[in-house]
């Protein structure tokens, strides 16, 4: 495991606890912070001076066609290739079941030749259905927001600009519904780039496919605009163009990942933990720090404000949140915030105060005046392939058994014999082979199960080994026991992970998997979470970033909170 | 074709899964496979050989009876799998000098990797020998020794693990791997043992689609 930069405990004051922050209701609360994977990259290309061209805009007047997108790094140039078609509404779907989208992309390691192009024109629109080869880092598709869509071409081909409020409340042009990396399909493994400074943290391949596509999509209605508004048409103001992001429609199958990936989740979750203990152990704050926390906040509520959702669950959090941010903004209002430990005191205050949404938004904000404190983390939230693979089988059952009770004491205290805490089955369908939920108790999938629900194991494993001689080996007893194995690594990768599991039921009837959706994502640096049922999330990823043209000279960091002064002319339509 | 390192990890694993091996073993088996590719040798051919031979097998069957002494499977042929994750869990007796004998075993390549794993939790070399050949690892590569043919014979009667000597001329390093269309297709065959069939319920309620997508 990576430990640069982690701190020991200092004046009294230490990480969370895991036990504190691993449980669902929690990890479902999460906001990005600048550990986020958007923010990380457009600091990067922002410093390392990176430059973007198109070298190709081969779209036609009925929207059909491929663009490349160039984004030129200090040692690599990496190309967007999209391709555009033209989709019968009634074929356009967000679920991972669709077969055809508004338009496909990939990411291509290098400038595509039109070899190139020509062979990946014929796999990259089939999405899963294709093959690609070590030259494409990444797939993915996205569909246009109808609502939004037809109301900027039409505004814009008319000559007037769209809607403000339209923009903001949508947020996007086009959503992608899935991102594919790391070997997918036939796409180069991480292994293969891993090395470049540029891919070091966490998911820099997808995040620059969606940085691009978010420029391909505002050309593209551009481009609709123009072709139906000819002289008329007029260009879409670069301020309103930088309110729309790219928006992602996320299901199920996200939700594995967090589980399938201990070391790696425990690096992200340690990186900003251990972010949120180094600023509540300063002791005295300037007034830049200060100001600029305060100015964030401020920008916060307009970003909530504008947060909408329909579904009961989020219609709450965000109500919560909505009054979480009141109460702190006027908390600040009355406490001095520049010596004795004040951000240490405010959190301390927050957690007696506020909910689950307030308190994940208030630690995310404690880190944004302290960049040269905790940017550095950035490089202990990546693992290696096979770090926590191996199990120590020299080890006692007495050692095990101690390690069961430290990592899973909470799965330990629960009744699995109850219907309602072993209600759930992951499992994968054979028809999309993507990850489902299903009921244990009425539909015919236990035969399929996964191992998702870390809890339950480790509760069986306690019991197994409970009649064997203390002093037993792990190896031994694996020998005769492999239905453990999976368990056994887990318990001890834990050890050294103290963020690897989630303690919390992942198979309990009340489980939200949202929960676990929204935690990954908000990593990622997505903001405005939208569930659309228990299982799925529309989020918005990129809404008032720089465009690749204005990285040079705009706030490349601070830019998921929305500017509190957005003087854009817009006429009234 | 050519295929991603992911892709032959994903497919073993749920593969072996298939097969009857438990995930936790499932996991080793993949992660063994992947290993033998990165070094651009053919673990998954020999991994379908392998689930094949023991389809459905009861794990104890081809299990060591006993991590003491020379290991052996009751059944007259031990998995590699089985073995070798035993070993991989025992590698503090290896890097302390023990060595450690394993008879009549299936596809000895696939025991590679896991040596790998015991040399890089111990940081140590690692030495694997059957038949007329001889393998060092120090984890991340491997350098062979003796008749090609033999490195991936089906069966030896003798395998012995200990502290190993200097890695002379180590495999170049693989990124993809290409596999035929029987093994693919025998591995896919397995995995599809792994994956529920649709039904109304599944399809309605198991990724969730309440409400509309199309806006």
């Amino acid at each position: 495991m990576k430990t640069t930069g982690l701190s020991a405990k200092r004046h009294g004051i230490d990480r969370r606890e895991p036990g504190h922050v691993m449980q669902l209701a929690r990890l479902g609360s999460f906001h990005q912070s600048r550990l986020s994977f958007m923010r990380i990259l457009t600091r990067r290309m922002q410093r390392e001076h990176w430059t973007f061209s198109r070298p190709t805009f081969n779209i036609g007047d009925d929207g059909v066609g491929h663009a490349v997108y160039c984004a030129h790094g200090p040692t690599h140039t990496y190309s967007l290739i999209a391709f555009a078609h033209d989709l019968p509404d009634e074929q356009r779907s967000d679920r991972v079941i669709a077969t055809a989208w508004d338009a496909t992309f990939t990411l291509f390691d290098g400038v595509p030749t039109v070899d190139d192009i020509e062979r990946l024109s014929h796999q990259v629109p089939l999405q899963e259905a294709g093959r690609v080869t070590e030259t494409e880092l990444s797939i993915s598709r996205a569909n246009r927001s109808v609502r939004l869509w037809e109301h900027v071409v039409a505004c814009l081909a008319n000559g007037q600009q769209p809607d403000q409020d339209q923009l903001t409340r949508v947020g996007y042009l086009m959503r992608t519904t899935a991102v594919y990396g790391s070997g997918k399909f036939g796409a180069a493994d991480r292994e293969v780039v891993e090395t470049r400074a540029e891919f070091t943290a966490p998911f820099q391949i997808e995040m620059l496919s969606v940085f691009l596509t978010r420029t391909f999509t505002r050309d593209l209605v551009q481009h609709m605009a123009s072709v139906s508004g000819g002289a008329h048409a007029v260009p879409l103001e670069s301020a309103l163009a930088r309110i729309i992001g790219i928006g992602n429609s996320t299901g199920l199958g996200m939700a594995p990942f967090i589980l399938n990936h201990p070391v790696l989740f425990n690096n992200w979750i340690l990186a900003r933990e251990e972010a949120i203990a180094k600023v509540r152990q300063i002791e005295t704050a300037s007034a830049s720090e200060v100001s600029l926390f305060q100015e964030l906040l401020h920008r916060s509520v307009i970003s909530a404000s504008r947060w909408h959702s329909v579904h009961p669950h989020q219609v709450i959090k965000i109500q919560q949140l909505n009054r979480d941010l009141a109460a702190l903004d006027a908390r600040i209002q009355h406490m001095h915030l520049s010596g004795d430990y004040p951000w240490d005191r405010l959190y301390h205050w927050a957690t007696q105060t506020l909910s689950h949404e307030g308190q994940e938004c208030l630690a995310s904000l404690l880190l944004e005046p302290y960049g040269h404190l905790v940017d550095e983390l950035v490089d202990t939230m990546s693992t290696d392939y096979d770090v926590g693979l191996h199990i120590d089988g020299v080890r006692t059952l007495a050692n095990l058994k101690n390690d069961l009770e430290q990592v899973y004491d909470w799965a330990l205290a629960i009744d699995w014999n109850l219907k309602e805490n072993n209600a759930r089955v992951w499992y994968v369908s054979k028809e999309k082979l993507e990850p489902r939920l299903g009921e244990r108790f009425e539909e015919h999938i236990e035969d399929y199960e996964q191992p998702l629900s870390p809890g339950r194991d480790a509760a069986l494993l306690f019991k197994a080994i409970q009649n064997w001689p203390s002093n037993t080996s792990i190896a031994t007893f694996l020998l005769r026991h492999p239905e453990h194995r999976h368990t056994v690594r887990r318990a001890q990768m834990a050890l050294d992970a103290p963020y690897a599991e989630i303690r919390d039921n992942t198979i309990s009837e009340s489980l939200v998997p949202i929960d676990m959706l929204r935690c990954k994502l908000s990593f990622f640096g997505a903001i405005h979470f939208d569930p659309r049922s228990d299982r799925w999330v529309r989020i918005c990823l990129y809404a008032n970033a720089p465009y690749p043209e204005e990285l040079a000279t705009r706030n490349a960091d601070h830019w998921p909170y929305p500017e509190i002064e957005e003087a854009v002319a817009c006429p009234t339509l | 074709m050519s295929y991603s390192l992911n892709e032959i990890e994903a497919l073993c694993k749920c593969a072996a899964r298939g097969s009857g091996l438990s995930w936790g073993l499932a996991e080793e088996a993949a992660r063994a496979t992947r290993w033998l590719v990165s070094d651009g040798l053919p673990g998954p051919e020999m991994l379908a050989a392998l689930l094949e031979l023991n389809d459905r097998q009861l794990v104890s069957d081809v299990a060591p009876e006993s991590l003491s002494d020379v290991w052996f499977a009751p059944l007259g042929r031990m998995s590699p799998i089985v073995a070798g994750a035993a070993m991989s869990d025992s590698a503090a007796r290896i890097s302390e000098g023990e060595s450690i004998v394993m008879q009549n075993l299936t596809q000895p390549l696939l025991v590679v990797p896991f040596a790998a794993s015991v040399a890089r939790q111990r940081k140590c070399r690692v030495m694997i020998a059957w038949d007329d050949v001889g393998m060092s690892t120090d984890g991340y590569t491997l350098s062979m020794q003796g008749n090609p043919r033999t490195y991936t014979t089906q069966h030896t009667h003798t395998l012995i693990c200990s502290v190993g000597a200097a890695i002379i001329n180590p495999l170049p390093t693989a990124f993809r791997g290409h596999l035929d269309t029987d093994s693919w297709a025998c591995l896919s065959e397995f995995a599809g043992r792994t994956y529920a069939p649709a039904t109304a319920q599944s399809r309605a309620s198991g990724a969730g689609a309440d409400l509309d997508n199309n806006d």
